[in-house]
């Protein structure tokens, strides 16, 4: 009786929730099949359903749309280069301040800690000026460094937890079998690790992917700007479209939700990773 | 095959020093255990030795050559770990020829060493395997392949078999040793198990606080150790040890006197060592109490109440006595040890 109470109450409150998060996405769905007359009108579902948004969308058939393809790949650039730098940089700290024990290690995951404690958005202003003295601002690589600055704390502390989880016996084991440093990392550490590294380099990949506040200040130039920063336009005007801003939307969200739903294994265990003592 | 040789080797960890100062030399081809209680520097010491722990003092010499500065795998050496340490990615057959690999062997001289070691150790239906798929007694032997498959001068195991069930541990040890009678390599191993360092072993280095207590052969040490320490962990079940004064050829103790063939000084404070299995139930000699009967099929362990003291009594056969009976207990003089009240030195 106890159980059955316990499970409804769950059940209860799971359908609320379900709703709260599956409402906005059936709202951007129905608005990205709908005309433009019909958008509006309140309908649970549109008279005459369509898929011409996606078809404006694909042609670059609207003023806000004609960089489309660019954007995206930008989006696709930006998040892929700083997912996979992100990673090289914290695996190569994790391996090093975990594994090879150097001096100050302890040091670095204490400023790496420090670093959550400090506002994305109030490093956004000296980041701004700081590319702007590299000459960077409107280049992509001025929002990839970035996000690899934002998202490295984070990766190097998960990757370190999970390193840490290594049984040292495996290094010493490759150690007496002949192994250098380097040859340790690349058969031995980097093997194990696969799991956390997908997990890390996904976080980060997302992480960029969905930024809007840095892709706002550091590019401005409709050929450069990410779709995120491009999404953001279609609203500046007093009549936006609204149906071709939800299709946008729509398939801009597809490509981190495939990727979350390929990798789903890996980032439940992968993130959870040093959260709780083993 | 080489010779290994301890120089007053220390080992301090910040402001505590855990060895102090060990000379050990170990023949070319020997079996050596290096035991003691946890925390005795056992493992410290064979880890230096590995090349994994850096030496405060002293030198390691393998084949006379000074090995303090060198890189483990620079000293031709191999480890079996207690976690067994097998690389989980990899399958035993890669596991096996991952030094070989290292080394740049040709692929054909890898595959033959990994199946020559896989032979020996009866590892050839499992080298497609991962260590995962194995049980504890076979990732072991992975391990120990290893360990063989570079045909090393010296084996170093770190007890090696603490994390198997006590079956296996046994059937192991006999697979250890047999492995050592037909390769001849030179061997270091550490336990904190007195079994398997009396079963295994050539000789036994019993290693106390950073020290070592006693070097020796193993029946060497059970018959005559050279003091309490090693008295009372080398044997199982352990010495009975009871304190009382040397009184000619007897030593008073618990109100009773307790005979002994070894000398000491008229009136001299000693400590009274005599082990379960000579102690006997006779029809006369000291009174006790029978506390427990722990009956072992072929032998009985029997613990008594001497004076308040506790003592073990092994007789070979069933006991035939209950708890609370009143017995006699004859300790057989030739086989009881005296040592020094004080230092615990053996007189």
């Amino acid at each position: 009786m106890k159980r059955f109470t316990r499970e409804a109450f769950l059940v209860l409150l799971a359908i609320p929730i379900l709703l709260w998060t599956l409402l906005p996405i059936y709202h951007i769905f129905l608005f990205s099949i709908s005309s433009k007359d019909s958008a509006f009108s309140g309908a649970l579902w549109p008279d005459k359903p369509t898929l011409r948004n996606f078809g404006t969308i694909v042609r670059e058939e609207h003023f806000y749309l004609h960089h489309f393809w660019s954007q995206i790949w930008n989006s696709l650039w930006i998040a892929c280069a700083v997912g996979v730098i992100t990673l090289a940089v914290a695996t190569c700290a994790a391996f090093a301040i975990s594994r090879l024990k150097v001096r100050g290690g302890r040091a670095v995951m204490n400023l790496a800690l420090f670093t959550y404690f400090i506002p994305a958005a109030f490093l956004a202003i000296p980041m701004y000026k700081a590319m702007g003295m590299y000459g960077l601002l409107n280049n992509r690589w001025s929002l990839v460094l970035a996000m690899v600055t934002l998202a490295a704390p984070y990766a190097i502390w998960v990757l370190k937890q999970a390193s840490d989880k290594l049984p040292i016996e495996l290094d010493e084991a490759a150690k007496i079998d002949g192994a250098t440093p380097l040859q340790l990392f690349r058969l031995v550490y980097l093997p194990l690790m696969t799991p956390s590294l997908i997990a890390i380099g996904t976080y980060a990949l997302l992480l960029a992917w969905n930024e809007y506040l840095y892709a706002y200040l550091l590019l401005s130039h409709e050929r450069t700007i990410p779709l995120a920063v491009a999404l953001g336009h279609f609203i500046a005007a007093d009549d936006s479209p609204w149906e071709l801003l939800m299709a946008t939307g729509l398939v801009y969200a597809l490509p981190p939700a495939a990727i979350y739903y390929a990798f789903r294994r890996y980032m439940v265990s992968g993130l959870t990773t040093g959260a709780v003592k083993a | 095959m080489a010779s290994v040789s301890f120089n007053e080797i220390k080992k301090d960890f910040g402001k505590t020093q855990v060895l102090h100062g060990i000379s050990l030399d170990i023949s070319d081809g020997e079996f050596m255990v290096l035991v003691g209680p946890s925390g005795c520097g056992k493992s410290t010491l064979l880890r230096m030795l590995a090349g994994l722990e850096d030496i405060t003092a002293g030198t390691i010499a393998i084949d006379g050559r000074v090995v303090n500065d060198l890189d483990s795998k620079d000293r031709d050496i191999a480890m079996v770990f207690q976690s067994y340490a097998l690389y989980p990615h990899m399958t035993v057959r890669d596991n096996m020829g991952f030094s070989l690999k290292l080394r740049k062997d040709k692929p054909k001289r890898i595959a033959e060493g990994v199946s020559r070691a896989a032979k020996i150790l009866n590892l050839e239906p499992y080298l497609e395997r991962y260590p995962r798929e194995l049980s504890g007694g076979q990732r072991q032997r992975v391990a120990m392949g290893r360990a063989i498959v570079r045909d090393p001068k010296v084996f170093l195991f770190d007890e090696p078999l603490s994390n198997l069930d006590a079956k296996l541990r046994v059937a192991m040890r006999s697979e250890i040793k047999a492995l050592h009678q037909r390769l001849k390599t030179t061997t270091v191993y550490v336990t904190h198990d007195q079994v398997e360092a009396m079963t295994m072993a050539d000789r036994i280095a019993v290693m106390n606080e950073g020290r070592i207590e006693q070097l020796g052969e193993p029946l060497e040490l059970y018959d005559r150790p050279a003091n309490l320490f090693v008295a009372q962990f080398i044997g199982s079940p352990a010495m009975n040890v009871l304190e009382g004064i040397y009184k000619g050829n007897f030593v008073e103790a618990l109100g009773t006197r307790w005979p002994c063939s070894a000398k000491a000084q008229e009136g001299q404070g000693v400590k009274y060592g005599i082990r379960p299995e000579h102690l006997s139930f006779a029809g006369q000699g000291i009174p006790a109490e029978i506390e427990v009967v722990e009956p072992m099929g072929a032998e009985t362990e029997v613990l008594v109440k001497i004076g308040g003291q506790t003592f073990t009594v092994m007789t070979h056969g069933r006991a035939g006595y209950g708890p609370g009976e009143r017995v006699f207990v004859s300790p057989q003089a030739a086989h009881a040890h005296l040592f020094d009240a004080s230092s615990g030195r053996r007189i």
